[in-house]
């Protein structure tokens, strides 16, 4: 069974007096394993459906399933806490808690979800190595570089051993370099422990190394292929 | 984790924190200060009152309390018999108590005159240490003693006021201009204050009488000893008797009222002249350990004499016992107002530190902090801040308290108002361990109270479109 099923999808912002269609008759099926780009032009609707899939937001039309869930039957604390038990995020900015070092931001998560705090030091540990910063545990993170702070969102959506993980725009503010090694990162994770990621971009070279990649253009799936 | 983020959230923006902190500290070192000022002052009034006036426990014939009636008195005798085992009893001391006219060469005045034994009195009340002139009743003399108060022994036109040349030397020290001003008077001699006053008014630039007047009738005040003082009052037969006393002490408490009408005499003295039987008196006033024993000892005594009125000291007098309680909740009250005030400075920092991180708190709820957490968070954050300045505050005040406690401070400026009503010029502030329970108590609630319109701003926050980049 798929881990996301996405069906019959509308997204209509209404809240000005301008009617919005950001997404229209989305229909998705993304399967445990995915290393799946979300592409297209600025304003064409991957931010809200990266939304839509991470419990953000809620659909006009349409449902969304998660594992075996529908998202639709969950509310208010009940969704955040399944959103913290399930889906890993990694935001393009403000991911990071800027009083708390690489360490204690990846622990912050695991702590939200109660894990013990000798388990939490450990498994920190473990997922900053994993992302290539083992020997920044203890850095705050105005003293990382932009792609180090975007690894450490990664090693902390990791560490709350998520079904999938969502980032939308990760690269958007790196240098060629600091996205070329994030991706890596992020596809050996991928490929060596079977991480999920589904993460939006509009950058060529990222698009590349995605193995299924999904077009949307003005709300609508344009093509979705695997390469 | 949450208590250690919200620590370090609060010093994120240090200058703005730091104004919030010292703005409580300053805010709560008023408060405390006030409130241990009023404290003090408070609880010296009470001490001085039962060390100097009331004691602890007062026993009496119950009718003696209605009308004072002479005749109305108890027997001393098995009193003291229960006294001198009861543990918790430090001293005690068996008073006639008669209300006299009192008759000098210039003037006459009413007085309570109380026949003590010195020895019990001495262990029992202040008023021998209060002596400004002279001594108390100790030593024997052919003409027995009195010991008046110092309002008394003015009302009884008993001080002579002389302007001797020592005086003004003494005063040239602190002002030179005085010194010469004052020559013209040397020599003089008054027999009131009054005189004297009108004769310095007369002389002195306005300047100076306003700033010497008091000081000069002070310094140059003369009792004039062995004066003596014909009492006289009613025998239980309601016969006038009178018997001569000559003045040999002047007292001085920090209650005028008590000092114009209280005056001591031997009580071996005063018994064959009053026509009561020895062994009898009109009043047994008793001291204890400890305040706090007061209520048992005073049940142990009742136990055994149930035909006397044995009587607590906020009995005797329930003024005082409220006062000490008013003065508690005066201070409270003022806490409250300053922290109340503050609050308002606590709630803007709070909201603009809130606003400030609307990204951060949109990233926190997408990743999976509960509502519960994020408002947990921020009443943290906003306790620790207040609590901080509370901590700061309570320092500063207790650095206060430490050092006045001993030395005490000094409102002589106005000190003639204060002792009119019974309060001593010098205050020593005072706080108990309760009052800063209370205030702790008091600050973490408006740190929680002060958080809560800022948490509610956060709470209401979209996450999705808080991380919306635009
Ligand atoms: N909160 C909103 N209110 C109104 N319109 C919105 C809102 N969020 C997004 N949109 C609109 O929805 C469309 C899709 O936006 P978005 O999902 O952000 O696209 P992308 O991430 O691909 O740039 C855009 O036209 C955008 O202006
Ligand atoms: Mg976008």
């Amino acid at each position: 069974m798929a881990i996301i099923e996405v069906v019959n999808v509308d997204k209509i912002y209404n809240d000005s007096d301008v009617k919005v269609v950001a997404l229209s008759g989305i229909n998705l099926m993304i399967e445990q394993g995915e290393f799946t780009a979300i592409v297209g032009p600025s304003g064409s609707g991957k931010t809200t459906l990266l939304n839509l899939l991470g419990g953000l937001d809620t659909p006009t039309n349409g449902k969304i399933r998660v594992g075996d869930v529908w998202l639709n039957e969950m509310k208010g604390s009940k969704l955040i806490d399944f959103r913290l038990r399930n889906i890993g995020f990694v935001f393009q900015s403000y991911n990071l808690i800027p009083v708390l070092t690489a360490g204690e931001n990846v622990e912050l998560i695991m702590q939200l979800q109660g894990v013990p705090a000798m388990q939490r030091k450990q498994v920190a540990a473990e997922m900053l190595s994993k992302v290539g910063l083992a020997d920044r545990v203890s850095s705050r993170p105005a003293k990382l570089s932009g792609g180090q702070q975007q690894r450490v969102a990664v090693a902390r959506a990791l560490a709350s051993r998520p079904k999938f993980i969502l980032a939308d725009e990760p690269t958007a503010n790196l240098d060629g370099k600091s996205a070329e090694s994030l991706l890596q990162i992020m596809e050996h994770l991928n490929r060596t422990e079977g991480v999920t990621f589904i993460f939006s971009t509009h950058d060529q070279r990222v698009v590349s190394r995605a193995r299924r990649v999904i077009l949307l253009e003005d709300g609508k799936i344009k093509s979705d292929f695997a390469q | 984790m949450l208590v250690s983020l919200s620590w370090r959230n609060i010093w994120r923006n240090q200058t703005r924190s730091m104004v919030v902190v010292f703005a409580i500290a300053l805010g709560l070192w008023g408060g405390v200060t006030s409130m241990s000022l009023i404290n003090g002052w408070v609880k010296q009034r009470m001490n001085d009152s039962i060390r100097n006036e009331i004691s602890h426990i007062q026993i009496h014939n119950p009718q003696f309390l209605q009308n004072e009636e002479v005749d109305k008195t108890l027997n001393v005798d098995s009193i003291t018999s229960l006294l001198d085992t009861l543990s918790g009893v430090s001293a005690y001391s068996a008073r006639l108590k008669i209300f006299s006219m009192a008759q000098t060469d210039r003037a006459n005045s009413g007085l309570i005159v109380l026949g003590v034994n010195p020895v019990s009195e001495r262990a029992l009340s202040g008023i021998p240490e209060k002596i400004i002139y002279g001594g108390f009743l100790e030593g024997a003399f052919k003409i027995p003693s009195i010991v008046i108060g110092k309002k008394a022994a003015e009302e009884l036109k008993l001080v002579n006021y002389e302007i001797t040349d020592s005086i003004i030397k003494r005063l040239e020290r602190n002002d030179e201009g005085l010194a010469s001003a004052l020559s013209e008077l040397a020599g003089k001699s008054y027999r009131s204050r009054p005189a004297l006053i009108r004769d310095l008014q007369a002389t002195l630039k306005p300047s100076l009488f306003d700033r010497w007047a008091d000081a000069i009738a002070d310094s140059c005040a003369g009792y004039r000893l062995n004066t003596p003082v014909v009492l006289t009052f009613q025998t239980p037969t309601g016969e006038m008797h009178s018997a001569m006393f000559r003045v040999r002490g002047v007292y001085r408490t920090s209650n005028t009222a008590f000092d114009a009408r209280v005056a001591y005499v031997n009580l071996n003295d005063l018994v064959p002249v009053s026509g009561l039987d020895p062994g009898q008196v009109h009043e047994v006033a008793v001291i204890c350990s400890d305040i706090r024993k007061v209520p048992s000892v005073a049940k142990s005594i009742a136990s055994k004499f149930s035909h006397l009125k044995i009587r607590p000291w906020d009995e005797v007098s329930p003024e005082i016992a409220l006062y000490s309680a008013l003065g508690d909740f005066m201070g409270m009250i003022y806490v409250v107002i300053i922290l109340f005030a503050l609050a308002f400075g606590i709630i803007n920092t709070m909201m603009m530190s809130v606003l400030e991180r609307f990204r951060e708190f949109g990233m926190l709820m997408a990743i999976g902090m509960n509502r519960v957490r994020v408002f947990t968070m921020i009443m943290l954050e906003s306790v620790f801040l207040t609590f901080t300045g509370g901590v700061v505050g309570v320092l500063l005040s207790t650095t206060f308290v430490m050092i006045f406690s001993h030395t005490g401070i000094d409102f002589g400026m106005w000190a003639e108002g204060f002792e009119a009503i019974g309060y001593s010029s010098v205050v020593y502030p005072h706080i108990t361990f309760a009052n800063y329970v209370q205030i702790t108590f008091l600050v973490i609630v408006t740190g929680m109270l002060a958080s809560l319109w800022p948490a509610r701003r956060a709470l209401k926050l979209n996450p999705m479109q808080a991380l919306r980049i635009e």
